[in-house]
């Protein structure tokens, strides 16, 4: 049976690189037919955010990067409630489909059905 | 299950370890390395955080760098070695290091 | 056991130095390294044009000299590695860039060896950040 693999994306979309590689290790999951799931907490959740407009930075869009995750059967995508509320966010107005969590004990039994996990 | 978190950021500069505090398996320990063993700092607030803890958590620190940076370690947590680290990478199920 | 070592930090980062004498404890321990999976900054860690002074310790040599010795896996992602400069003779040609820096203990390939050294592993364990 093959390993799952969760990835854990704390960073906001636009503060660098962090973003953008931890999809692309789960595209790349996706790709291989891989058990992978996503998790975005803390700034993380801000790349769920919608109507954003990264042109503005020069920058690709990331929203078409999330929406790929379907195409390559990732559907294990999660949002820490608490870091939604947080940052004023809530789970009905994000630019993607995700399992909300609205628990912190939600998340340490969520890392607890992977095998391996990747914070970034 | 349980899952060995690891943390190598100052808790006074950054929220990984106040993050990693709030989702913690009641199984679940941590290792603090690099700039995380000023968690550890006395008199401090994330000193506290984890001491409050101390009975249900088992909190570890890489002793180079408590060792590095003068830190004086609680009788609750226990200094690693290198193959101390890789025997807890064995202990728990997984490593989840906080990049 | 078998452990897969990702490493997202450059050389000069604590993080690099601390990867490294955790697998070299994983090897004295009787352990099996997959592979080792630089990505992210952890591609700098691979690259030969690194010059450190002389009163610090080269951890990019260090690294290669552990690789080349144990005879490892030593995988770099091709996307980071591009992106960040790190690139080999073939990828330096492609891109008509002036030269090629990536040491020789190293080979330039995509995620799907991240992928596949996790599922070989019974551990995967990742460095980086500070």
């Amino acid at each position: 049976m093959a390993k799952s693999l969760l990835v854990i994306s704390r960073q906001a979309p636009w503060s660098g690189l962090s973003a953008r590689e931890s999809l692309d290790i789960v595209l790349a999951g996706g790709a291989f037919d891989l058990p992978i799931g996503l998790l975005f907490m803390d700034d993380g959740v801000f790349q769920l955010a919608q109507s954003q407009a990264p042109s503005a930075l020069q920058q690709k869009d990331l929203t078409a990067n999330l929406k790929a995750l379907e195409m390559f059967g990732v559907e294990d995508i999660y949002a820490c409630g608490k870091s939604l509320a947080e940052r004023g966010m809530f789970p009905g107005n994000l630019n993607l489909d995700i399992r909300h969590l609205p628990q912190e004990q939600d998340i340490s039994e969520l890392i607890d059905r992977y095998d391996h996990v990747i914070t970034l | 299950m349980a899952t060995l978190h690891v943390l190598s950021h100052s808790p006074f500069a950054d929220s990984r370890l106040t993050s990693c505090l709030r989702l913690l398996g009641n199984k679940d320990a941590l290792l603090l390395c690099g700039d995380a063993t000023y968690a550890l700092a006395q008199a401090t607030a994330p000193l506290q955080a984890l001491e409050d803890r101390a009975g249900r958590l088992e909190v570890y620190v890489l002793s180079e760098d408590a060792q590095a940076r003068n830190v004086t370690l609680p009788g609750w947590v226990k200094s690693v070695d290198y193959p101390g680290f890789v025997e807890l990478s064995i202990r728990y199920d997984r490593v989840n290091t906080w990049l | 056991m078998k452990f897969a070592i990702a490493v997202f930090s450059a050389a000069h980062a604590p993080s690099s130095r601390r990867a490294l004498l955790f697998a070299q404890a994983v090897l004295a321990g009787g352990h099996e390294i997959v592979r080792l999976f630089f990505y992210q900054d952890g591609v700098h860690s691979a690259s030969g044009n690194i010059v450190a002074p002389q009163d610090e310790q080269d951890i990019a040599a260090q690294w290669q000299d552990f690789i080349g010795a144990h005879q490892l896996d030593g995988v770099v992602c091709i996307a980071a590695a591009l992106r960040r400069g790190v690139l080999n003779e073939e990828e330096a040609q492609r891109y008509q860039k002036p030269a090629a820096n990536l040491s020789n203990s190293w080979e330039l390939s995509g995620l799907g060896q991240l992928h596949d050294a996790a599922q070989s592993a019974d551990r995967l364990i990742c460095f980086g950040g500070q």
